[in-house]
């Protein structure tokens, strides 16, 4: 169960990726804005998703927030420790107890390792354990918490079918007692029926160690079964943040209403009655973006104001705030 | 009237060195003009290479063993499994068009949208450039691309995901198919896109009557899309049935425990149903229910033999020895 203690606050983060034009004399013309200006904070034993589509952020977010990439810009509050700005010595102990499952569990698990080697390696780097016996033990341990079985510690990852690697690459994030997971869409290359036997033993596992995650996915059905705050990016930046059932229920910005709305609901009877938001173009260029509210462009209600001025985040409610000049329209 | 399509025992196996595997194992449905069957499944189902099939896209160490496909566009029965190459270069694209997942691979990067365009007009209706580049730019503002004519010189690099598929289906749709099947068409694309495409394929099917094969693993996308869905497993086919009952009474054990595992954006659930186990290995397999080490309704029977694909209610076909009765409990035997 989520509690009142902050373990994650991001305050005013920003990457910026530049871009350099010449070849003798290189000029810094532009930047993408990956991450622009992002606060946040995740509580102890809750799951934070940052959703949006794809090129909005939410990885780039989620990097930065490990330090696999350096901030621009910005805090990065680990347990009351700013870790933006620390050196790779200071950060070790931060690297333990910050990991992370990634989309692919192909490409994540070293293939000339065995599950053995995955599972004890980080243990023994990490000196949690003594011995490489403490750390077989343990492997052991943790093969049988993911459904696996001891025999699985001498086969090498390509034995497995993709939802058993899930769960070895799960296995060898929960090897170093962490308390954040940072889990990036981690069952998308699943199928569904082995998607929800990941997400029950994620659910499970949260509950039993009062893990936090941060939890990254475009599959917005999945996040609101599984998280319990929601961030919705576009252009780097949160349009709209709070309690997931309240922003599924009542959105409130235009763009969430219509990621929402886009969403395909399993039942013939109410896709047939559906009236669906359906946005015209694309999600625009990070580099030269809107004026304004980035959304403007695509938005179904867009004002005067929203080509002039970026809209600031404001409160609808007591779990719920939303970046869009709508909302002033609202209370007037 | 009957079907424009009629797929029968079709069955296509993979001759591989570690055994025979049997991708689809004797897959029997129709198709109706103007009408979209939806058929879903997981990896390894089957579902690609049952449509694979249809177009005789099936190459070596695959093989059609089994089977009939009659298609009757052309005012006849023909059998599309005897047919030549020359025969099915008659068929393809003009008769039955596809539509693949991955629009940045379906489009040769070399050539302009209009020379791609134009080659499928050309070869099939017989009409000279000017005519033809005066039906693909139609078709381009069919699906909705801003200026057309000044796109038809774009390459395909130049385009988004979205829009790259929108030519896909400008494509498909040129010669005006009689059927088109359309596999994962909106995997690739993020979901307001995924949105639009669906949008622009279920107002040109209403517009033009083709009759649709609809292939995803996306049960949300197929309630959408589908009057018909057919549910594959380890190449056979479990249920098939009018989209609404299949969804609101499955009757087969896994339609309805993946209706179960399956979260929902509209409401709020305490629980996820998990199907326990793995997909099935799909070579040499024996002639029993391929869902069976899985199944909680697993009975002795089901094990040993393979249950029939049976009429249980008016359109409505099950392969089950034990189904779920509507409204009954998934784990009572």
């Amino acid at each position: 169960m989520p509690s009142n203690e902050v373990v994650i606050r991001v305050q005013n983060l920003k990457k910026y990726f530049p871009i350099y034009k010449g070849f003798l004399v290189k000029k810094h013309v532009a930047d993408v804005k990956a991450v622009d200006d992002v606060s946040f904070e995740v509580k102890k034993g809750e799951t934070f998703a940052l959703v949006g589509e794809s090129g909005c952020g939410k990885t780039t977010t989620a990097r930065v927030m490990l330090r696999l990439i350096d901030p621009t810009d910005g805090k990065i509050e680990i347990m009351g420790t700013d870790i933006s700005r620390l050196s790779r010595e200071e950060l070790l102990p931060f690297r333990r107890k910050m990991q992370i499952v990634f989309q692919n569990p192909i490409g994540s698990l070293n293939p000339r390792m065995t599950v053995g080697q995955i599972l004890t390696e980080p243990m023994l780097f990490h000196k949690i354990v003594n011995s490489k016996e403490e750390a077989n033990q343990k492997a052991i341990e943790l093969l049988r918490m993911v459904g696996l079985k001891p025999f699985h510690m001498d086969r090498y990852p390509h034995q497995f079918s993709g939802g058993q690697k899930q769960r070895i690459a799960i296995a060898r994030a929960l090897s170093v007692d962490p308390e954040i997971i940072y889990l990036d869409e981690p069952t998308s290359a699943l199928d569904v029926s082995v998607q929800a036997q990941i997400v029950n033993l994620l659910l499970k596992f949260q509950e039993e160690l009062g893990l936090t995650y941060v939890f990254i996915s475009h599959n917005l059905a999945l996040v609101r079964f599984i998280s319990h705050q929601v961030a919705v990016m576009y252009l780097g930046k949160i349009v709209e943040m709070g309690d997931v059932n309240e922003v599924f229920d009542n959105p409130v910005h235009p763009y969430t209403k219509a990621l929402l709305s886009a969403s395909p609901i399993p039942d013939p009877a109410i896709e047939k009655k559906r009236k669906r938001i359906i946005l015209t173009g694309n999600v625009p260029s990070p580099i030269a973006r809107p004026s304004g509210c980035f959304f403007h462009p695509r938005c179904p209600f867009k004002m005067p104001i929203c080509e002039k001025e970026y809209p600031e985040m404001k409160s609808v409610s007591s779990n719920h705030q939303v970046a869009c000049h709508l909302v002033d329209k609202r209370e007037v | 009237m009957d079907p424009i399509l009629s797929v029968r025992n079709l069955s296509t196996w993979f001759y591989l060195e570690e055994g025979v595997l049997k991708a689809v194992n004797d897959v029997s449905f129709d198709l109706s003009e103007n009408e979209v069957l939806g058929i879903v499944g997981e990896t390894g189902s089957g579902k690609s290479i049952t449509v694979r099939s249809i177009m005789r896209l099936i190459h070596h160490p695959g093989k059609i063993v089994n089977g009939q496909i009659i298609y009757r566009g052309r005012g006849r029965e023909e059998d599309i499994v005897k047919m030549d190459e020359d025969e099915l270069t008659e068929i393809r694209g003009k008769e039955i068009s596809m539509i693949f997942q991955d629009p940045l691979t379906s489009l040769n990067p070399l050539y302009t949208i209009g020379d791609q365009l134009m080659e499928t007009i050309i070869q099939h209706q017989h009409v000279d450039r000017a005519t033809a580049w005066k039906l693909a730019v139609e078709m381009l503002r069919k699906v909705q691309i801003p200026e057309p004519e000044k796109r038809m010189n774009s390459y395909p690099f130049e385009f988004s995901g979205g829009m790259k598929q929108r030519v896909v289906i400008a494509i498909a749709l040129s010669c005006n198919p009689k059927i088109l099947i359309a596999d994962e068409p909106t995997t690739a694309l993020d979901v307001t896109i995924q949105a639009q495409v669906l949008e622009l394929m279920k107002d040109l099917q209403k517009e033009l009557k083709t009759g649709t094969i609809f292939i995803t693993h996306d049960l949300g996308v197929i309630s959408a899309m589908a009057d018909r869905v057919m549910v594959m497993y380890g190449g056979r086919q479990m249920e098939l049935a009018p989209a609404e009952d299949l969804f609101h009474k499955p009757m087969h054990p896994y339609t309805n425990m993946l209706l179960k595992s399956i979260p929902r954006v509209d409401i709020k659930q305490d629980k996820l149903e998990s199907i326990p186990g793995q997909p099935p290995r799909m070579i040499d397999v024996p002639e029993v229910c391929p869902f069976a080490p899985r199944c909680p309704r697993r009975l002795d029977k089901c094990t040993k033999e393979l249950p029939p694909f049976a009429e249980l209610e008016p359109g409505h076909f099950v392969r089950c020895f034990n189904p779920v009765e509507v409204g009954g409990d998934i784990n009572a035997k």
